[in-house]
């Protein structure tokens, strides 16, 4: 099990759906649900100084299509100030309902991001995964 | 001769002295005189000596006489001789066959030219003028002897005539015929003499040219000569242009003919494309540009334009051969084409987006609706009706989730077309299908009948071909005839350098007369079966062409269908 898992979205559906199947498979101690990118960016900002924090999550589920600061420019800033290097413990799962090949590939690019995951995420998927990570 | 008169003259004389000893014997006998004892008289003796003298100057002055006419006629064969030998010469030095033609008794005789020219053995060739008409080609030979009869009347000296004559094996050669009449004293012709010269390789030769020279008069491009001497624009001299040329720039012939090519050029002209050509033709190198020109009238159009050195048979440049076209029309039809390619790609990219766009919204809240599904899955519900409801909600969502997935597939196939290709082996793409469908399988128990000429199937997409025959064989399963076991036969062979799948099964068929155009259309149903949105052929056509392939459909209702994929073989 997780410690820590983050999901940001905009649609609160899908955040309580998120956060409803994780529990149903008890994927992770702490589920924690953030409505845009700006919020999350302002979390890692602040605890920059402190990357071994317990309050820094172990995996981020990450939507893309989102207004005001999208899911690419949320990967953009996050590669540019150099958080994955200080967040090492942090992996990043794209969830999306795009269906556009040159976003898997595009996702690819960002060396923090370990999976590309289509909507809804299911109990399956989430087993799965809890057992590889 | 000097011997020969001197023995005449001593012959003359003893016969002189003797018929005088005579002469006086008989006299003697019968005169009884009284001179008897004198034999010759003094008297005698002188008209001896002055009739020999006389008899010796006599035989001088014919010797003379001989001598000239011996002189003359020793002369004259001289001559013939050295004509002769002459006429042996030219004879073997021109390639002329002569003939010799006695006119009053129709005696022809020709030299060896007809054995050598025309191949015709000594004993093949004729005595009189028939032999010789009759060997004119049919359509020369009217025209000929009109000329020759016409010619002979009115005894002019020279005749010369074109046409065709037949050698010894049936071929024709062409030939000029040149003759001239011998008249005897009174003017009446008794000779004709001529020379015929094959003139076969330059009348090919002329026809063949002709031949070459309709290219230039009649062709659709303008053609232009030009001197390689350069005016001091550099640019060469109009030496020919052809009737093409007139009418593409409105310039005459004779208006041409020692202009420069700059008339052609203007300021709207390619100052690069001139510059180029300039530089060509310094270093009299082939040059091809497209530019705008001018035409007589100044109106401007595109000509494509080039040049080529021509070398004499010395190899130095003599001229220059220019061909142009007028390109006007391309040029506008490429630049419309052009901007509709690009409008057409801007609306398809826009489509595209559009599409992708659409997808998502739709796909965002659906993904909700079946995530929220999977979660009531688990809760178990009490009030039947509800149940009935919520049941009811989550057959219709997935139902929904189900085209929209298909569709997106559709438009994903559709926008990528450089999908990874690789070598495959069938057998492993069945056995992932079967593997995916163990459940149908097992529930219907077909009979599968595979039959693999060829194992693998190169530069293909594995998941495309997988998704085909998943689709292929959920049809078949589906579409299976109530009353006969369901039978799949699935094969593969190589033809002409085509890999082959056939895939066939004996279910319920297709009415192929009614449906032939609608089989691989989006959202065409063919049977009323809960389970058909009518997008799987859809989905099978677009990956196969994808992927480079075609597939075609044969299929009798009540009897089965068979689907044939061909793939390039690579």
């Amino acid at each position: 099990m997780l410690d820590k898992v983050f999901c940001i979205d905009d649609d609160p559906i899908t955040l309580m759906l998120c956060k409803k199947a994780m529990q149903r498979v008890d994927f992770a101690h702490e589920i924690i649900t953030l409505q845009s990118g700006e919020e999350a960016i302002s979390f890692f900002e602040t605890n920059s100084n402190s990357p071994e924090n317990n309050d820094i999550p172990n995996l981020i589920f990450l939507d893309l299509n989102m207004p005001l600061m999208s899911g690419w420019e949320f990967l953009d800033i996050y590669l540019n100030r150099g958080y994955h290097k200080i967040f090492t413990k942090t992996s990043i799962i794209v969830l999306s309902s795009t269906i556009d090949p040159k976003d898997i590939e595009k996702s690819k690019f960002y060396p923090m991001v370990v999976n590309f995951l289509s909507k809804p995420i299911s109990k399956e998927i989430l087993q799965e995964l809890k057992s590889k990570l | 001769m000097k011997n020969n008169s001197n023995k005449i003259t001593l012959i003359y004389f003893v016969i002189l002295i003797t018929v005088v000893f005579l002469t006086q014997k008989i006299f003697t006998s019968y005169s009884f005189s009284s001179e008897t004892n004198s034999i010759i008289t003094t008297k005698e003796i002188v008209i001896i000596v002055l009739s020999i003298v006389l008899f010796r100057y006599f035989l001088y002055v014919n010797e003379k006489h001989n001598e000239i006419v011996l002189n003359k006629l020793k002369k004259s064969n001289q001559d013939i001789i050295e004509s002769k030998e002459r006429y042996d010469i030219v004879a073997k030095a021109t390639s002329d066959t002569i003939w010799d033609w006695k006119i009053d008794n129709d005696a022809f005789i020709w030299n060896k030219g007809i054995q050598s020219v025309f191949g015709y053995k000594k004993e093949e060739v004729g005595k009189g003028s028939n032999w010789w008409f009759e060997r004119i080609h049919p359509e020369d030979s009217l025209k000929m002897s009109v000329r020759l009869y016409s010619f002979l009347d009115y005894k002019t000296d020279k005749w010369q005539d074109e046409y065709r004559f037949q050698c010894a094996d049936g071929s024709y050669k062409y030939v000029i015929d040149k003759g001239f009449l011998v008249k005897n004293k009174d003017g009446k012709i008794v000779r004709m003499i001529g020379s015929i010269q094959d003139v076969t390789k330059q009348k090919e030769e002329e026809q063949r040219l002709r031949l070459l020279e309709t290219v230039i008069t009649q062709t659709n491009d303008s053609v232009m000569i030009c001197s390689t001497q350069l005016n001091e624009n550099s640019m060469p001299n109009i030496l020919f242009v052809n009737s093409a040329f007139e009418n593409m720039t409105g310039y005459k012939t004779e208006e041409s003919i020692g202009m420069s090519l700059d008339i052609l050029f203007g300021e709207k002209s390619d100052n690069q494309h001139t510059e180029e050509l300039k530089k060509c033709i310094r270093e009299y190198q082939v040059c091809e540009v497209e530019t705008i020109c001018y035409k007589k009238n100044g109106s401007v159009f595109w000509i494509n334009f080039s040049m080529i050195p021509v070398t004499n048979k010395d190899g130095e440049h003599s001229h220059w051969i220019s061909i142009q076209r007028d390109v006007t029309e391309v040029k506008e039809k490429e630049k419309e084409r052009e901007q509709l390619i690009r409008e057409l790609t801007k609306n398809n990219n826009d489509l595209k987006q559009f599409s992708y766009i659409t997808s998502h919204n739709l796909r965002a809240p659906l993904s909700n609706l079946t995530g929220l599904l999977n979660l009531i899955d688990d809760i178990p519900i009490e009030n039947p009706e509800l149940k009935e409801l919520i049941d009811g909600f989550s057959t219709s969502t997935h139902l929904l989730n189900d085209t929209i997935n298909d569709l997106v597939k559709a438009i994903v196939i559709k926008d990528n077309p450089s999908i990874k290709k690789e070598k495959v082996p069938i057998k492993e793409v069945f056995e992932n299908v079967f593997n995916q469908l163990n459940f149908m399988i097992s529930l219907h128990k077909p009979i599968l009948k595979i039959e693999l000429e060829e194992e693998y199937i190169s530069n293909i997409n594995k998941s495309y071909l997988e998704s085909i025959f998943l689709n292929l064989m959920t049809n078949s399963i589906k579409y299976r005839s109530t009353t006969t076991q369901l039978k799949i036969t699935i094969s593969s062979k190589i033809e002409n350098d085509e890999l082959i799948i056939s895939f066939k099964d004996n279910g319920i068929g297709i009415d192929l007369e009614k449906n032939k155009d609608k089989i691989f259309g989006l959202y065409q149903r063919f049977h009323n079966h809960p389970d058909s949105k009518g997008l799987g052929l859809y989905l099978v056509k677009s990956q196969v062409e994808s992927m480079g392939g075609t597939i075609t459909v044969d299929s009798k209702v009540g009897k089965g269908t068979t689907f044939t994929l061909n793939f390039k073989k690579q």
